[in-house]
């Protein structure tokens, strides 16, 4: 069977995922986040959308993104590029009451204006979380048509749902994953990952 | 559709879908039909809640009552 009737097929030279469909308006949403956000910051999408995209049948209204902690003179111009581009940002309008929240790491909103969803949950992240800090540093390329963006390692993703986050959705989720990858999941890299997903339950229960 | 094992739990309808999906990308046609019509759906009530005018502090007032925003 040649590449083109698959669902996916991993393109080995680039180590990229290619995902045989159309895109969806969910699609072309985070396209349009991320078509601003690559010139400006390193980011990995992660969560709900990695098995949205790769065919897990449900819906979603936010897309969760990680984002390498930017300084507040990079911040201001990426906020200043969303704002011409047409997104607003659920917290606030201007950059000082919006650098409070990048500066304490909390998460930031944004969707398209005149428009409540979807949107994209911007997540900060530094060292400081090494588990997300981990994933953002050893991404896994993905193509859907012209839209390429960056996941988490498809086996890092799955342990991630089932060990940290681990409610009905994401046990789902994670078995979507499993299923649809199984060709492609390498079974070492589950044990690879473990020890580090599993420090970071141990920093959740202590807190 | 080859049906194996007849699904009987949430999980289980997962996993038959991803078996399905993995041989035939034409299952994604589904799927684009269901998050379109979601996000369709979605925008025309945030429309109709929500008006034009003043629009962003309308949905921030209702983020801080739903305690999404501080």
């Amino acid at each position: 069977m040649n590449n083109e009737n698959k669902s996916y097929f991993l393109e080995k030279e680039t180590n990229t995922i290619i995902i045989n469909r159309e895109l969806t308006k969910l699609d072309l949403f985070v396209k349009d986040f991320l078509d601003i956000l690559k010139k400006h910051a390193n980011y990995l999408i992660v969560s709900g959308f990695v098995s949205i995209s790769t065919g897990r049948t449900r819906g979603t209204e936010d897309v969760d993104c990680l984002v390498c902690k930017l300084d507040k003179a990079n911040f201001a111009i990426l906020l200043q590029d969303l704002f011409k581009n047409n997104f607003w940002c659920y917290q606030g309008d201007n950059l000082e009451e919006l650098w409070e929240y990048i500066k304490n790491k909390d998460a930031i909103r944004f969707a398209k204006k005149e428009e409540m969803f979807p949107n994209i949950e911007f997540i900060t992240v530094d060292e400081s979380k090494p588990a997300k800090y981990f994933e953002l540093t050893h991404p896994q390329n993905i193509k859907i048509q012209d839209f390429e963006f960056k996941i988490p390692p498809l086996e890092f993703e799955i342990l991630y749902k089932e060990i940290i986050l681990a409610g009905k959705k994401d046990i789902a989720d994670a078995k979507h994953l499993r299923t649809f990858f199984s060709e492609i999941i390498q079974k070492e890299k589950f044990k690879e990952y473990e020890p580090i997903i599993k420090k970071e339950l141990r920093n959740y229960t202590l807190k | 559709m080859s049906l194996k094992q007849i699904p009987k739990t949430d999980l289980d309808y997962v996993i038959f879908y991803a078996e399905e999906l993995k041989e035939n990308p034409k299952f994604f046609a589904q799927q684009k039909e269901l998050i379109d019509s979601q996000l369709t759906a979605s925008s025309e009530l945030t429309k109709k809640r929500f008006s034009k005018k003043d629009f962003k502090n309308n949905v921030r007032k209702h983020l801080r009552e739903i305690g999404l925003i501080k």
